[in-house]
């Protein structure tokens, strides 16, 4: 392709009174004019070559023997990535619970600097990259929340390995407080798909048309609770406790875990994903000496709509458990405070930007949350489900964006129960990312 | 040897994360057509003319803009601008291609260099075409957002909205006739 270049003459001109010696004035200005031009041409190439990167500007040739497109991958820029994010939580509570009795004395207002992150990945190359996630919760609490290789074979196909998040529900993988709504996460994606969920392993990920997929080996949660790793092991409140983190990670067990999302409309997410593994790490019970398995089944089908202001979400999930009673007996667990053997929840969420033709970078949204959680849908014979654990949540508030990398966020949250005992809340949220 | 090879299979791989030049970019929107490399000096009222048109949160720092007017036929079929911001930390470039009814015609990523989880997809770039400078363009209009990738969508649409800015302010058809 023959790019030709012209420079209005008006520049070329005042530059010409300027920058011509006197003794060049004996030239012809036709000629003096192309000298000028080609010097402006020079400076401005170079400026789009400061700006635009040398990459993109350079014309292309070959390196290291390879083809001009085989040797690309030599020339993309490399370095460190850093980003981040926080929020800072204060949490108001009602004096009273659901049945007018006053609010546990252990139960108080508190405000917590809830998590600082930073973000760092290293690009070696297009195809090779590390992301790490460093995070610091309730200001003196360290985890390693992810570390990842990716290897992109292509868009179709890639490979990434390390300490990995689980690919389930809308907020195990995004949770950056501008980017969903509420002071706190859904429930549903707290005790069932327990979010914030890693754990080490292996997987594939890519698109094919429109879709999006991921698939990883992890190591199993520990049903059970171990030291080493920190996992207190289930509990009638749910799965979350069976998180090993990453940390000295009981890997008798592994688990399989996937997702599949319909991208191929912009806005729009739509998807499922799930999760298999036994849980008990090849324990035995010690009256009788049987290995106890512990297969936990955990799946959500999820929906997020985002046009024109309107944001829209929707999540069902439900989780099962087998060998409760053993699993019971391992962590000494009795009457209502059973595993559950089915657990269930769901949500629908809708926000809407009232500035949004206003014509400022301020955004003020209004949101309500609704759903409902049961944690012990199902116990086994000889145990009991607690009411206090069939739950339901209703979110009122509001989110005010200065610029979309910052948030203050405003609800109240009804907490009621089968039992008459939820305690229902006023929380204040700052969050930010960069 | 072997390890030659290889690298060169795997690099020949379709990989939207790779660079493309501008010569690519430019021979992909205007395949035969002649391209003539302009630079505009814009005066202070021009520059604040152009910052009006992109709106608040829109960058628009550069007194000198470089653009390219392809044509065919002794015609101009369209104009492209090349235009470099920061993502989150690391900077991506993009050309906007506008036609000669002063509306956005493409969009080609040329370099991206943030995660490619972050990178703009394909379907997503397609939905700005045809559309012109107003207030529907933005992620808060009728441009859809990006789930997990907020920031990028918002890079896209401010670059998108500067270029057709600075695209009014220059004239660049009009130069032409």
């Amino acid at each position: 392709m023959r790019i030709r270049a012209t420079i209005p003459s008006a520049a070329l001109a005042a530059c010409l009174l300027l920058s011509v010696p006197a003794a060049a004035q004996q030239q012809t200005d036709s000629a003096r004019l192309a000298a000028v031009e080609r010097q402006l041409q020079a400076l401005t190439r170079e400026l789009e070559r400061q700006t635009l990167g040398a990459e993109v500007v350079v014309a292309d040739t070959a390196v290291l023997g390879f083809g001009p497109a085989a040797s690309k991958v030599y020339r993309v820029g490399q370095g460190v990535s850093i980003g981040g994010y926080g929020e800072i939580v204060y949490n108001n509570y009602a004096s009273e619970l659901e049945n007018g009795d006053l609010r546990p004395a252990t139960t108080r207002d508190v405000i917590d600097a809830l998590r600082g992150i930073l973000y760092v990945g290293y690009k070696f190359n297009d195809k090779l990259l590390l992301n790490t996630e460093i995070e610091v919760e309730h200001v003196r609490e360290i985890f390693l929340e992810f570390a990842y290789l990716d290897y992109r074979f292509s868009d179709a196909f890639g490979a990434r390995a390390g300490l990995l998040l689980a690919p389930m529900g809308l907020v195990n993988e995004l949770h950056e407080p501008p980017v969903f709504l509420g002071t706190s996460r859904p429930l549903t994606e707290n005790a069932i798909i327990p979010t914030t969920w890693r754990e080490n392993g292996i997987g594939v990920f890519g698109g094919v048309g429109p879709f999006a997929y991921r698939a990883y080996a992890l190591s199993s949660f520990d049903g059970v609770g171990n030291a080493a790793s920190g996992a207190g092991g289930f509990s009638a409140g749910g799965i979350r406790g069976g998180r090993q983190r990453g940390a000295n990670a009981l890997s008798e067990d592994f688990g399989l875990v996937g997702r599949l999302d319909y991208v191929g409309t912009p806005g729009l997410l739509i998807g499922a994903s799930a999760f298999t593994g036994e849980t008990a790490h090849n324990r035995t019970l010690p009256a009788t000496g049987a290995e106890v398995g512990g297969r936990t089944l955990i799946w959500d089908l999820h929906a997020d709509f985002k046009v024109a202001g309107l944001d829209l979400r929707a999540l069902v999930a439900g989780a099962t458990v087998d060998d409760v009673i053993e699993l019971n007996a391992l962590r000494g667990l009795t009457g209502a405070g059973s595993i559950g053997e089915e657990l269930g929840g769901w949500y629908v969420q809708a926000g809407y930007d009232l500035l949004r033709a206003a014509g400022t970078t301020h955004q003020l949204i209004p949101y309500a949350r609704y759903e409902a959680l049961n944690t012990q849908k199902e116990v086994p014979a000889g145990f009991t489900a607690n009411p206090a654990n069939d739950r339901t949540v209703l979110t009122v508030g509001a989110a005010w964006k200065p610029i979309p990398e910052a948030v203050l966020k405003v609800d109240y949250n009804k907490h009621s129960n089968e039992a008459d005992t939820g305690l229902s809340q006023l929380s204040v949220a700052l969050g930010y990312l960069f | 040897m072997l390890a030659v090879a290889l690298g060169a299979t795997a690099s020949a791989c379709s990989l939207s994360a790779q660079t493309l030049t501008q010569d690519e970019a430019l021979a992909l929107a205007f395949p035969g057509a002649r391209i003539e490399r302009r630079t505009a000096y814009l005066t202070e009222a021009q520059l604040a003319r152009a910052r009006g048109l992109a709106g608040e949160g829109v960058q628009v720092e550069s007194e000198v803009v470089t653009y390219y007017v392809a044509s065919a036929d002794g015609r101009s079929v369209g104009v492209a601008y090349f235009d470099a911001h920061r993502v989150r930390t690391l900077p991506e470039v993009l050309m906007v291609v506008v036609g000669t009814d002063d509306r956005i015609r493409r969009i080609e990523v040329l370099r991206f260099q943030e995660p490619p989880d972050y990178r703009p997809p394909a379907g997503w770039l397609d939905r700005f075409r045809g559309r012109p400078l107003d207030r529907e363009l933005s992620t808060r209009g009728s441009v859809p957002a990006l789930t997990g990738a907020t920031l990028t969508a918002n890079a896209v649409t401010g670059a998108a909205r500067r270029a057709l800015a600075l695209h009014q302010v220059i004239g660049p058809f009009e130069a032409s006739k």
